[in-house]
């Protein structure tokens, strides 16, 4: 909405800043009603109030942090080597004819499979062990990253890459300037797609079987009826996608820093 | 791809018994550029499209020749086979001496558009060439700073290209092909893009740069009136495939100014040029309908 000096409309633009302030109290206020007034059942669908309290034990046992800090390290870990190798790989088969025809079919074949779908065959490789549920966030990293850089290497300008011709821009900083800070634009709508994707492959990889983390918790609590502490998880689990969402958004806005 | 094939017709150069320095060709002994029966083809899905038939043509050092043409004429194919850009079918083109076969630093290349790297400010980007040839940080920004100067936007050195107007980009593009100190220069269409008034400018810029630089300039435009302001003499090129129809002697006197527009010598070369070009257009429309 328009911010203008127009009376009328800066009224409105107060008001859906009030409702949006309001909207997560409000619907939080609307669950603990219900959850009391016992229309629904109130072990499966706990008060906010019971949410709380299971969250605070959670973080007060200590096992918050220790769930918190392994959930973390796999998204981590995982979002950088799965960057870091779909970004190589998409340099050298966007720019080099041969690699694309060696590995592009391969891979489009591989990328429209569910990084879900390998979590049987993870656990045969890799038992429950880390490099496991490392593989599998790598894994869905890896493929979204790669066709987003693939892409933008060949919208590269082809202008630009004469005129560094011209200049007599050696090979390598062709590659590690031209090519892939021409393709900069692209890859990071890439790599935000990626942040999610960490996630979910995340939730595959601890439902998989862990020994910490966010997701293995709710498990637990689920296993022993805890559904606050299940709420809780799902809580924890969607603040910090939308932390990292969002500050992955305020860097990409400064990665491509021209504009 | 394919050698330049020796030439039954061309004498043999007589017998000496000093060496002396190798002629580069019988026809125009101290050529810098020298273009030999080129022909270049291009491949499209229907079969092969000759762009450029059997062209000879010899530019001499510091000379400023144009290349006027209708649009699809190969005038620019011809100018990227002159930067490297292009290989020849036949033919070859030879550049100081030696045949041009990829991109070579000596030569500079501006073009229509002025393809500025984004990310690098109006400084960096004419230090790109500089540094790329391996020159200290220091020294090609030092370069950079005194081009700037030269092409009148110091206030504008941090910029980056994005925020510039078209002409201000077209001049940092100069700026940037100068600064690896090239003795040829190419221009393809450089001010093609610009407005009839930012045009006329860039024209004047580039007349007094011209005196300051020392290169030989090779400049491609549809434009009549540009080719003989700026050029000592403009090739006609045949609509496609583009061959040279005539080479024409710009005798106007330097320094020139837009002023000479009206002079009666140069509108008599130019109604010579028209003439040419409108009987060129002509054919390449008739050709364009007996195809379709």
């Amino acid at each position: 909405m328009s911010t203008g000096g127009h009376k009328g409309a800066t009224a409105a633009g107060r008001l859906s800043v009030l409702v949006g302030a309001l909207s997560v109290p409000a619907f939080v206020g609307l669950w603990e009603l219900i959850a009391r007034s016992r229309i629904v059942n109130a072990v499966l669908f706990p008060p906010p109030s019971t949410v709380a309290v299971a969250v605070l034990d959670w973080i007060q046992s200590g096992q918050f942090f220790g769930d918190l800090s392994a959930s973390l390290f796999r998204v981590t870990v995982g979002f950088l080597i799965g960057t870091a190798g779909g970004i190589m790989l998409g340099v050298l088969t966007g720019r080099f004819r041969l690699v694309s025809s060696l590995l592009s079919p391969l891979f489009h074949i591989l990328r429209p499979i569910p990084p879900i779908a390998f979590v049987p065959i993870v656990i045969l490789w890799f038992g429950l062990s880390e490099t496991g549920k490392l593989f599998l966030v790598v894994w869905g990293v890896f493929f979204t990253v790669w066709l987003a850089t693939h892409i933008g290497v060949q919208k590269v300008d082809r202008g630009l890459v004469r005129a560094a011709l011209m200049l007599g821009t050696p090979r390598r900083q062709m590659l590690s300037e031209i090519i892939l800070l021409g393709a900069l634009p692209y890859i990071v709508v890439g790599l935000r797609t990626a942040v999610s994707i960490s996630f979910y492959t995340l939730v595959a990889a601890e439902l998989a079987g862990a020994f910490a983390g966010i997701v293995y918790r709710i498990e637990i609590a689920q296993q022993n009826m805890q559904t606050g502490q299940v709420m809780g998880g799902l809580a924890a689990l969607g603040l910090l996608s939308f932390v990292a969402d969002r500050s992955f958004a305020a860097i990409a806005e400064r990665a491509v820093w021209w504009r | 791809m394919v050698a330049m094939m020796h030439n039954p017709l061309r004498p043999t150069p007589p017998l000496r018994l000093v060496d002396a320095p190798p002629e580069p060709s019988s026809t125009a002994p101290e050529a810098i550029i020298r273009v030999e029966n080129l022909s270049i083809v291009f491949d499209v899905p229907r079969g092969e499209v000759i762009a450029v038939d059997r062209v000879s043509l010899a530019v001499m050092p510091g000379e400023f020749v144009s290349l006027v043409g209708p649009s699809g004429c190969g005038k620019s194919t011809l100018l990227n086979a002159m930067a490297g850009l292009e290989r020849p079918f036949e033919g070859e083109v030879i550049v100081a001496g030696k045949p041009m076969l990829a991109p070579r630093p000596d030569i500079g290349m501006v073009f229509q558009q002025p393809h500025l790297f984004p990310w690098k400010s109006v400084r960096r980007n004419i230090a790109h060439g500089p540094r790329a040839l391996g020159k200290s940080k220091t020294e090609a920004l030092r370069i950079a700073d005194d081009l700037i100067e030269m092409i009148g936007l110091t206030k504008f050195a941090s910029a980056y290209p994005h925020t510039l107007s078209g002409g201000m980009q077209q001049r940092v593009a100069i700026a940037r092909a100068l600064a690896n100190q090239p003795r040829e220069l190419l221009m393809d269409e450089p001010f093609g893009a610009l407005d009839a008034q930012t045009r006329a400018v860039m024209q004047d810029n580039l007349l007094e740069l011209r005196d300051r630089i020392n290169a030989t300039i090779v400049f491609v435009t549809h434009d009549i009136d540009e080719a003989i302001l700026l050029s000592d003499r403009v090739l006609i090129m045949s609509a496609g495939p583009g061959r040279i129809l005539r080479d024409l002697s710009v005798g106007l006197p330097r320094p020139r100014s837009s002023a000479i527009l009206t002079d009666p010598a140069y509108l008599a070369l130019k109604r010579d040029c028209l003439d040419l070009i409108r009987t060129e257009g002509r054919k390449a429309f008739e050709q364009m309908e007996a195809v379709t």
